[in-house]
């Protein structure tokens, strides 16, 4: 019934980006980009003007993939959060500033003597008290969400610089150090990974074959197959050059863990159903007699988790808590940056946290590659800032396509 | 509640919801003013009028989405209130509304089981709201849901709301009212956006509603989608009513003249109970 259209380049993205792994598609170009950029073109054209010597491979190194996953697990675990407040078309700016509250309470705790596991506990428990605060001024007094975590990003600063008179505090607690220092030895990551593989298979094909048996719609078989074998290549490439260098640490399976189960709240219960109705249509998600304002009080709540964590894993891979790493530095941007480069959409309804991860990457490929080129922190500033507008123009661009008929 | 009065001629089934003397006021603005309505199941009862005449407000009460000042309710002869939307939606009263509030970002089965989705069994230990969906069984509903109105033209239940045309979404809006377990069901000027291919198929369903013995209220402007659709028509002005008429017994003309200028108490037969 709808009228013969051209098919635009518009359109196919937007369709693209409707199925679930289609969305994945672009992230995973824009870091197959630049990894082939500063992996191989970059050398390539050191080694042919003469520049250097031997063709360098540093970027692409184990020892440097290995560098770069740990350098973006902190701004994952928060852009993790953020896309969960995204989704209901909110955002929060005091992300960085609830993780460097509770990395710098962490170490203070610990330094009283507080066991590290219990030290931990507590500061998640904050960090899920800071954000739910914030989501009650924003649900139920309803102060935009823009103003209310700028607010807290000021507040929270200041808190932070309270708890850390001197800016900074050294953290030696082995359970907190354990958790970036403990590696899983060889052999068990890789068969870990080769179990989740292996479920993933058995889930997706299992799923197909019951829908086959009520009759349902079947997915297409060639995609089915391709994101089985991308998913598997992806992970156990990703196990094998993590052991290449040392081997695949315990933050990298925690964030994994995580990440896994913010996934499966938001895409298969009904929860995370109403994240998304919410952020598609609130006025619809009310009159089907859903919560809205205590569905907004609890993604808050799941940023100051992530946040908590985050800053958890920072102390942890530092060894120290310091301001500038947290709530006074570049985190914030780079956390927004990299859900918002996943393809999760600012707008609301769109969205899913495994490409706030791929977003990470994105984000910390980049400033790691022009670290090692001795590019300046204001190309680094400038690229990043680029890239980011490239994914919000994208994002905008086919929502107005969707929108526009 | 079997009295003359409830039947419509020797034709028409007793009626399955009637309003009687529903007032209705916005501070000083009275909206609706001693206003009757009825409606039975297995017919499409169309309810007209000039714009601001209290349609709206008239269904939005019946829904439980305004509460009238006064006026008594009765369902299949036995006196109800309705007060909130859930009383409404308790005994089996749907409204569509004009902005069809669906969520163009999911599916269409999505949607169809939005805010009642059907959970796995097997996973009581977890509080209802983390179980996981049972997305299968929410497709086959929704497939169901889908053949029942027979909307043809909709290729998937998994297709997103946004890609669909206003005719398709009017169609899902529809469903979704019907899906919960039904009798009643008010489309507020369900056409009012869409162009002639998509208000039939829209027209379509409405019919098919009918034919699966639900009471449909349809309102309009299009006196010619009601004279397609309608087994009666109820006339208001100024919060009035007007005129109850058979549709098969009366031409648009009559019904666009007690619409805009009231009735001469002495015209034709075909009107069924005029004030
Ligand atoms: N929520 C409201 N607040 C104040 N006045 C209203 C409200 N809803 C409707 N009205 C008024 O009541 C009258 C009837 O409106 P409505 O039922 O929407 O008319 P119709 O649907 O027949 O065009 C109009 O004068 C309208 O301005
Ligand atoms: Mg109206």
């Amino acid at each position: 019934m709808q009228s013969e259209k051209k098919i635009t380049f518009l359109d196919r993205l937007r369709t693209m980006r409707e199925t679930e792994f289609g969305a994945f598609l672009p992230v995973l170009f824009a870091l197959a980009a630049i990894w082939g950029y500063f992996g191989f073109i970059l050398p390539l054209h050191d080694l042919i003007t003469g520049e250097a010597e031997s063709f360098r491979a540093i970027f692409l190194s184990p020892r440097n993939i290995y560098n770069l996953f740990m350098q973006s697990a902190v701004i994952a675990a928060l852009a993790v959060g953020i896309t969960v407040v995204l989704l209901l078309g909110e955002i929060d700016l005091s992300a960085a500033a609830t993780a460097g509250v509770c990395a710098a309470l962490l170490g203070v705790l610990v330094l009283s003597g507080v066991p590290g596991f219990f030290a931990c506990l507590i500061v998640i428990f904050v960090g899920i008290i800071m954000g739910a605060a914030q989501g009650l001024l924003v649900a139920y007094v309803g102060i935009p969400s823009f103003v209310v975590t700028l607010a807290g990003l000021l507040g929270y600063q200041g808190l932070m610089q309270k708890i850390l008179p001197t800016g900074n505090l050294n953290v030696g607690d082995p359970f907190v150090r354990s958790i970036a220092r403990l590696l899983i030895p060889d052999m068990w990551g890789l068969f870990l990974a080769l179990v989740v593989f292996i479920l993933f298979a058995l889930t997706t094909v299992r799923k197909q074959l019951q829908r086959k048996e009520k009759g349902l719609e079947l997915d297409n078989k060639l995609t089915v197959w391709f994101q089985i074998i991308v998913f598997g290549i992806i992970l156990i490439s990703a196990v094998l050059t993590l052991n290449a260098y040392r081997s695949l640490p315990l933050l990298l399976v925690l964030l994994i863990a995580f990440t896994a189960l913010l996934d499966w709240i938001t895409k298969s219960t009904p929860y995370g159903r109403s994240l998304f109705a919410v952020g598609g249509n609130s006025e619809s998600a009310r009159r089907v007699g859903m919560k809205i304002k205590r569905i907004r009080v609890s993604a808050f709540a799941i940023v100051g988790l992530m946040a908590a964590i985050g800053g958890i894993f920072g102390a942890s891979r530092y060894g120290s808590v310091s301001y500038t790493a947290f709530a006074g530095g570049s985190l914030l941007l780079e956390a927004i940056g990299a859900a918002v480069i996943g393809g999760t959409s600012l707008f609301g309804g769109r969205g899913s946290v495994w490409n706030a991860i791929l977003g990470a990457l994105v984000i910390g490929s980049l400033g790691n590659g022009l670290d090692l080129s001795g590019a300046s922190a204001a190309d680094k500033l400038m690229v990043s800032g680029a890239i980011l507008l490239l994914a919000v123009a994208i994002d905008a661009l086919s929502r107005n396509s969707a929108g526009g008929r | 509640m079997t009295s003359k009065k409830d039947l419509v001629g020797q034709e028409a089934p007793p009626a399955h919801l009637i309003v009687r003397g529903i007032d209705k006021s916005f501070g000083g603005l009275q909206a609706l003013r001693e206003a009757d309505f009825e409606v039975a199941r297995g017919e499409v009862m169309a309810l007209v009028g000039d714009n601001g005449a209290g349609k709206s407000t008239l269904m939005k009460v019946l829904a439980g989405a305004y509460s009238a000042d006064a006026g008594s309710f009765f369902l299949d002869g036995n006196s109800v209130s309705i007060k909130s939307p859930n009383d409404a939606s308790d005994l089996g009263i749907q409204i569509v509304y004009q902005d069809l509030a669906l969520c163009e970002n999911l599916d269409v089965a999505a949607n169809l089981s939005l805010g009642a989705e059907p959970v796995k069994a097997g996973w009581s230990f977890l509080p209802h709201f983390l179980r996981p969906i049972d997305n299968l069984e929410m497709e086959s509903k929704a497939n169901k849901a889908i053949k029942r109105l027979q909307v043809r033209t909709l290729h998937s239940v998994r297709a997103k709301v946004s890609g669909l045309s206003g005719g398709q979404r009017q169609a899902i809006a529809i469903a979704r009212a019907v899906g919960t377990e039904s009798s009643v069901v008010m489309l507020d000027e369900p056409t009012a956006a869409l162009g002639v291919a998509q208000t039939y198929q829209v027209l379509q369903v409405v019919k098919r509603l009918r034919d699966t013995n639900h009471a449909v209220v349809y309102i309009s402007h299009n006196m010619q989608d009601i004279f397609d659709v309608s087994d009666r028509i109820t006339v208001l002005r100024h919060g009035q009513n007007v005129a109850t008429y058979i549709t098969s017994k009366t031409t648009p003309d009559e019904v666009v003249m007690a619409m805009t200028k009231g009735i001469d108490k002495n015209s034709s037969g075909s009107i069924q109970n005029a004030i």
